[in-house]
This record gives C-alpha cells, sequence and structure tokens, in this order.
C-alpha cells in the first residue's frame, strides 16, 4: 500500500497487533501495580512486552520506558538532559518542529544547517560543539526520507563527551544504534504499532533527571495504555519480519520511482540521494503544480500520498524541511511504501504520474 | 521601464505559476518586478532559479528583481 495518512507516513496497525489489541484488552486492563490475580497477569504481560521490544531494538530492558504521549518524548529528553537551558543546544535544521520548539527554553540554541541533499553540516556541528552541549539530531527525515550519518555525528559530539539525543520516530526499527548516544525516541507508528506508543530510551552511563515534578521514583508517568503497548511490541515483532523479507523489494520500488520521474518529468526535485534515504520513502516536488490538485488527482486513481506543501497542510508556512534543503516547497507529494505494496501499483503510478503532471501544468 | 507583476493575496503555487508564465513572454536580459507576499514564494524562488536557469535578487520582504537568463 502506498499510503499516508493523517501522521505523515503513518499505516494501518499491522493485521496481527490488530488481535493481539483485542485480546490485550481483555487480559490486560487492569494496574500492574496491583497484587491481584489482574494485577499480576497484567504485569507479566507487560514485562513480556518490554523484553521484547528492547529486544527488538537491540537496548537492554532497563534502558527503556514506554510513554503514553510519544510526541513529549524528544521535548523531555532534551530538557531532562544535563544543563539544559543553559548550554548550548545544538539541533539540525530539518529537525521536527517540538524539538526545534525547545530552542524558545534555551539561552544558547545552534541550528546547524544541511546541504541540499539534507545531510548536516559535519564541520559546522564539530565547531560548535562544546564538552556541555546537547546536540538533538534526527537519525532519519519523515518527510524525505534522508537518513543523517549518525555514526559520523556520534563521533563528533562523543569527541566532546556531550549529550545526543537522537529522534528515531521516522527510521523506527530501521535504526541502527551509534556506539554513542544519550537518550533516543521511537514511535510504535514508525513500526505499524499503535498511536499513542512511543519508546524513550536512556543510556545506561548518561547523565539525565526527569525534569517533570517528581511524584513518584520513576523516569516516566507510566500512565500509557497495557493493551496498546502490547500490541506494539507485537507489531513490532512481525514488522522485522516483514522487513527481512521486503526491504531490498521496497528498495528497489522507491529506486524505479526516482528513475522513472527523473527520466519522464521534467522540472521536479528529489530530496535526498539513493544512497542516504529510507528505503520505503520518496519525497517529490513539480514546478508549477499545486499539490493540493496533485494529492487529490492521485486520490481519484486510488493512490493515497501525503504532501509537505503549505497550500495543503493548511499552514501558511512551507516545510521547514524542504526549505531548509533549498528544494521546491510546493508542488510536493510524499510516498511512503509498506511492507504490503504490490509491485503493480507502483507500475500503475508511474504510468499515470507523468500525464497527472503535466495536466496539471496546462491548467 | 521594468514590468511588474503583483501577486500580493495570492496563495502558494500560484505566484510561482504565474512568474513562470510571465518569463516565458520575456527576451533573454529583461528584468521584472515580482511582487508577492506569499511566505513560501522566498524559499521557492530560489529552486525556481536553480531549476529554470534564471535570476533573482530579493529587494525587500515581498519584492524580487527577476533577470530572464535562459
Amino acid at each position: 500500500m502506498i499510503t499516508a495518512g493523517k501522521y505523515e507516513g503513518q499505516h494501518p496497525l499491522h493485521p496481527k497487533a490488530r488481535q493481539i489489541l483485542l485480546d490485550a484488552f481483555d487480559q490486560g486492563w487492569a494496574d500492574p501495580a496491583q497484587i491481584s490475580a489482574q494485577g499480576r497477569q497484567a504485569q507479566a504481560l507487560l514485562h513480556q512486552a518490554r523484553e521484547s521490544i528492547a529486544k527488538s531494538l537491540a537496548l537492554k530492558v532497563s534502558e527503556i520506558e514506554l510513554w503514553g504521549e510519544p510526541e513529549l518524548i524528544s521535548p523531555i529528553a532534551i530538557w531532562g538532559a544535563p544543563g539544559f537551558g543553559s548550554t548550548p543546544f545544538i539541533y539540525g535544521a530539518t529537525e521536527r518542529s517540538e524539538i526545534i520548539g525547545m530552542r524558545a527554553k534555551s539561552k544558547q540554541s545552534f541550528e546547524i544547517s544541511v546541504d541540499i541533499d539534507g545531510a548536516i553540516d559535519l564541520e559546522l556541528l564539530t565547531q560548535t560543539l562544546q564538552p556541555n552541549s546537547i546536540v538533538a539530531i534526527q537519525s532519519a527525515n519523515l518527510e524525505t526520507g534522508v537518513i543523517q550519518d549518525i555514526k559520523a555525528i556520534a563521533k563528533a559530539v562523543v569527541a566532546q563527551n556531550a549529550h545526543l539525543h537522537i529522534d528515531a520516530t521516522a527510521s523506527g526499527a530501521r535504526f541502527v544504534k551509534p556506539a554513542y548516544w544519550s537518550t533516543l525516541h521511537f514511535d510504535a507508528r514508525s513500526w505499524n504499532g499503535p498511536t499513542g506508543v512511543g519508546v524513550f530510551a536512556l543510556k545506561s552511563d548518561a547523565r539525565w533527571s526527569n525534569p517533570l515534578p517528581h511524584t513518584k521514583p520513576t523516569r516516566a508517568p507510566n500512565s500509557f495504555s497495557i493493551p496498546l503497548a502490547l500490541a506494539a511490541a507485537g507489531a513490532l515483532e512481525h514488522w522485522i519480519a516483514d522487513e527481512s523479507a521486503n526491504s531490498a523489494r521496497l528498495k528497489s520500488l522507491i529506486e524505479r520511482i526516482r528513475n522513472h520521474v527523473k527520466q519522464t518529468i521534467s522540472d521536479v526535485d528529489i530530496a535526498g540521494n539513493a544512497q542516504s534515504t529510507l528505503p520505503n520513502i520518496i519525497s517529490l516536488s513539480f514546478l508549477n503544480v499545486s499539490s493540493e490538485q496533485l494529492v487529490a488527482a492521485l486520490e481519484v486513481e486510488g493512490f493515497s500520498v501525503a504532501s509537505g506543501s503549505a497550500c495543503v497542510a493548511s499552514a501558511l508556512e512551507p516545510s521547514h524541511v524542504l526549505k531548509a534543503m533549498g528544494l521546491l516547497t510546493h508542488g510536493n507529494m510524499r510516498i511512503n511504501l509498506n511492507h504490503d505494496v504490490q509491485d503493480g501499483e507502483i507500475t500503475k503510478l508511474l504510468a499515470l504520474l507523468p500525464g497527472i503532471i503535466s495536466k496539471l501544468r496546462e491548467n | 521601464m521594468t514590468q511588474e507583476l503583483d501577486c500580493r493575496g495570492k496563495r502558494c503555487p500560484l505566484p510561482i505559476i504565474e512568474l513562470s508564465k510571465k518569463i516565458n513572454e520575456f527576451e533573454v536580459g529583461q528584468e521584472l518586478l515580482f511582487i508577492s507576499d506569499d511566505p513560501a514564494t522566498a524559499a521557492d524562488l530560489s529552486a525556481w532559479a536553480r531549476m529554470t536557469g534564471n535570476e533573482f535578487k530579493i529587494i525587500s520582504a515581498d519584492n524580487f528583481l527577476i533577470t530572464k537568463s535562459n
């Protein structure tokens, strides 16, 4: 399925996770902190889910916390880093808005520019880094699929022993962690899990303190839904199995789209290069095309795509990600492939696209 | 006299589409004063210039001097 819904790039819940979720509402509803039989059952299920998520993400169980409001994870992770507010806060120009927004809470903030392929200016980052800096970088971008060289970034950050927060919400289980990191943010939606479950990871030796009022001796509010957490764990296991069967196929489909669009349509910006983008995402911006009309024209043909252009996002400001890369912000469409996409769907899309674009350009 | 294209009040992508149409009628070297208050215009002009081979100068927040160069 070529899809992108309300949440950029969101896919339907994994069918197997759906079953887990329904069963979990019957079995895992109780408060795991209570010692009743139901409470003990919920606790055991939750323990299994945490172990499974940690194992799938190659983390220690003690390093992860589940959050019921995933969008809060990055801001809280940054806010709780040592000295946040008075020490330099460094972030990439294509980070998600809630991360960039944290600059309002810091006395010193530095935005690191990206090149036309979306890659962070590593030299500028290295020059800006200080021993007490807090660095927030995404491993990949949800709008464009651009992957950062997180290994090289981590190397620069470790040299200063600074805090490294990595936003892995776009790469999800595709994320390969570098040797050095401090905090990580995952969203279950990235592996076709349910909305409303995020994973916050804190490296065992990292310094961090919960910036929220300390009413309990915990690192997280723990008010997440247990059934959703169990479904997130199940979805992750199944997603990994689907990925190993389909990753090469998705990559070649994205490559096909990239080459076909380049050959058949003029005046188009394709974000990033084939070597440094996620295997399932491609962002295309067509000059002199209205994204609103493009998305509608594709919808009629049965293709559901998203757009980062202002005219579709019901915001006046254009996408800060495309703008930071110096790419065209109008006429944008994003294709985000799910594991169940059929090769024939892409063949159909590619056969239709040049005609749709030229028709829209004639208007 | 420099011709003018006033796209104030028009939303993305209309200003750039109108600019593309207008510049097609121009000779190489001819200039156009392009006025647009859409927030996407400044960002899109750089991409437009790169893709079409034309040049532009920012005169003020909403005023751009376009030179047909291709």
